[in-house]
């Protein structure tokens, strides 16, 4: 009994430690490579540009900002129209592709 | 109100509006002549400055119409996936996306701005005042000049700090240079008798003459609003350029940049009809002192004898919208592109004559081209830029100019890359989706597709280091960066990063002519 219960914590250890790591960093960039890249870089954004740079940014953050474009509740035309149509799983894989670059 | 308005007849509107808008114009600051200095300082280096378009679209009253003002003004803030237009959004203001919008469905392609040869003269700029106290060789470790591989980074918005010319050492794969331009390089060209100068021309029309051993332009000219065409004399002692705008062409003193003779680019098209003509490909040759042109509307190829006076000797009929070139037989054989009947003409540049007219497949847009001899033939391969149903890479033999095959690929393609001492011809896939981050591999002896590459962002312009042992491609649009690879075992090897970058131009080139050919078959056209 005693073992099933460590057990199934471990169990609940390993799930989500499986979740959190569920994010693809290669769909994360390929969605980058099509939604984000033409303002925000592939990696940086341009020089010239007045977007601001998601490599090495939070994951949680970057996640956090895309859902609340996603839903309004964080207004930016332009944000709200692209983030518009992303999934959470979507969210997940490009915040966690950004977080990994180096900025 | 709006109801009104919409009853009103049209040149009531008109006359409403030519009193209201000066006034609205004081008011706002929207003046027309602001909007059109924002025309030319975003827009004009890829839509042409006439409007009429360049690499991008025309954007006028015709080509818009019809075409929602809100749609246009949302495309502009955010740019075009899948293409080079980049977003303006926190560059211009709402206000002055609204103005472009508007100014831009109302104007008509502009008349061809007059640019003269004392313009091209008053334009020079010298960086370098005193040319002989350049180093006398490279400042940075290279064995051969030749393994210097420039590529031409646009920067997302065609200028500002991300266009330059960037040369690397293609041993190495490390930069060893930058060459701001101002606007998005296009072309880079080498002097063939001086290894240590390089012409770099951007998409405005502008050449800097760039000292490759210290790694610094050290004079500029502008000799147009527009046009890639580039080309040099095989004594290195002539430059000719071309424009889409204006239409004409200049020979400049190479060494100088002082413009020589400008030429008005008009003739008789294969309709019959006296048109005035865009400046496609120009090239020097091994072959002769000579420069050939073609003339993209007029459909004429144009040579041009570098000798008192530069005289021009006409061809006529090559084809329908010519584009691009490249050499074949020492340099005495041109094979020309044309987009509208999607042939190749090949041109004997001795006799000054067509040869016959080759199918090419959907829109060919040989890109420099490349040609390689296989089991005793000279073989051409020729990308075809159109998105058809018959997608194909045409392969020639450029002995008896007859079509051998034409090869599926998976898309459009722009550009073909070869070395003698490669195993593959590469293409790059440009049609405008998934495919068009990869390039594909043609086997030499085969003829059949054998491998794709991911490279990302949109793959194109692919280039093989002067020893063969690399193939360099760019990422380019967001990919931002240029990636290597072995060429054997086609595993990458090395990035390099750089803002859009987008054709690659290897310094080897000067030695093979076309790519894929060895140096020998150019020794043997002396």
């Amino acid at each position: 009994m005693k073992t099933a219960a460590v057990t199934s914590i471990l169990m609940i250890g390993f799930l989500s430690a499986h979740s959190a790591n569920a994010a693809s960093l290669y769909a994360g960039q390929s969605k980058a490579a099509a939604v984000c890249s033409q303002c925000h870089g592939i990696r940086s954004p341009s020089a010239d540009a007045p977007f601001p740079p998601l490599a090495g940014r939070d994951a949680d953050y970057l996640e956090s900002a895309l859902k609340q474009y996603r839903d309004k509740t964080r207004v930016s035309d332009i944000m709200n129209n692209i983030a518009g149509s992303l999934t959470d799983r979507d969210i997940e894989n490009i915040a966690a592709y950004y977080a990994k670059q180096k900025p | 109100m709006k109801t009104t308005k919409r009853q009103l007849p049209k040149s009531v509107i008109l006359g409403l509006a030519a009193i209201l808008l000066p006034v609205a114009a004081q008011a706002t600051s929207e003046s027309p002549q602001h909007i059109q200095k924002l025309y030319d300082e975003n827009c004009a280096s890829c839509h042409g400055s006439d409007h009429g378009g360049f690499i991008a679209p025309g954007l006028n009253s015709d080509t818009l119409k019809g075409r929602s003002p809100t749609a246009l003004r949302s495309l502009i803030m955010t740019g075009s996936f899948d293409t080079l237009m980049p977003p303006f959004f926190g560059r211009l203001s709402d206000d002055e996306i609204r103005g472009l919008v508007k100014h831009l469905q109302t104007t008509p392609k502009q008349a061809n701005p007059a640019w003269t040869i004392d313009d091209i003269k008053a334009s020079i700029k010298v960086y370098v005042e005193d040319e002989s106290k350049l180093p006398a060789k490279p400042i940075y470790d290279i064995d051969n000049i030749d393994n210097i591989i420039g590529v031409a980074a646009r920067g997302k918005y065609g200028r500002g700090s991300g266009s330059k010319a960037v040369f690397i050492n293609s041993v190495t794969h490390k930069q060893i240079g930058e060459i701001p331009t101002g606007t998005a390089a296009h072309i880079i060209d080498y002097n063939p008798a001086n290894p240590r100068w390089a012409y770099v021309k951007t998409d405005t029309a502008e050449i800097f003459k760039v000292d490759l051993y210290s790694m610094q332009a050290v004079r500029s000219v502008k000799t147009g609003f527009n046009g890639p065409g580039l080309g040099v004399s095989r004594d290195g002692k002539y430059i000719m350029a071309g424009s889409y705008v204006p239409h004409n062409a200049v020979i400049l003193d190479a060494d100088t940049l002082e413009p020589l003779k400008t030429f008005e680019l008009e003739g008789i098209d294969p309709d019959g009809k006296m048109v005035t003509s865009d400046s496609g490909m120009i090239i020097g040759t091994p072959f002769d002192d000579i420069f050939a042109i073609a003339l993209e509307n007029a459909g004429q190829v144009w040579v041009v004898d570098l000798k008192e006076g530069f005289p021009v000797t006409k061809i006529e009929n090559v084809g329908r919208h010519l584009h691009d070139a490249f050499l074949t037989h020492g340099g005495s054989k041109l094979m020309v592109a044309s987009y509208d009947d999607s042939i190749v003409t090949a041109i004997d540049l001795k006799d000054r004559k067509i040869i016959k007219k080759l199918e090419a497949g959907c829109v060919p847009h040989v890109g420099g081209g490349a040609a390689v001899e296989v089991d005793g033939r000279t073989l051409g391969f020729g990308t075809n830029f159109g998105d058809c149903d018959k997608m194909v890479v045409s392969v020639w033999d450029l002995d008896k100019m007859e079509v051998v095959k034409q090869i599926p690929v998976d898309g459009g393609t722009e550009s073909p890359a070869a070395h003698a001492n490669a195993p593959y011809v590469a293409v790059d896939i440009i049609s405008k989706d998934k495919r068009a981050r990869t390039i594909q591999l043609i086997d030499k002896k085969s003829l059949e597709v054998v491998k794709t590459l991911d490279v990302g962002g949109h793959a194109y312009f692919p280039e093989y280091s002067a020893d063969g042992k690399f193939l360099y491609v760019s990422a380019g649009y967001s990919g931002d960066e240029v990636v290597v690879y072995d060429s054997a075992s086609l595993q990458k090897v090395a990035t390099i990063s750089m803002e859009s970058p987008a054709g690659i131009f290897s310094h080897g080139r000067v030695r093979y002519m076309t790519r894929g050919l060895s140096p020998d078959e150019m020794k043997g056209a002396k």
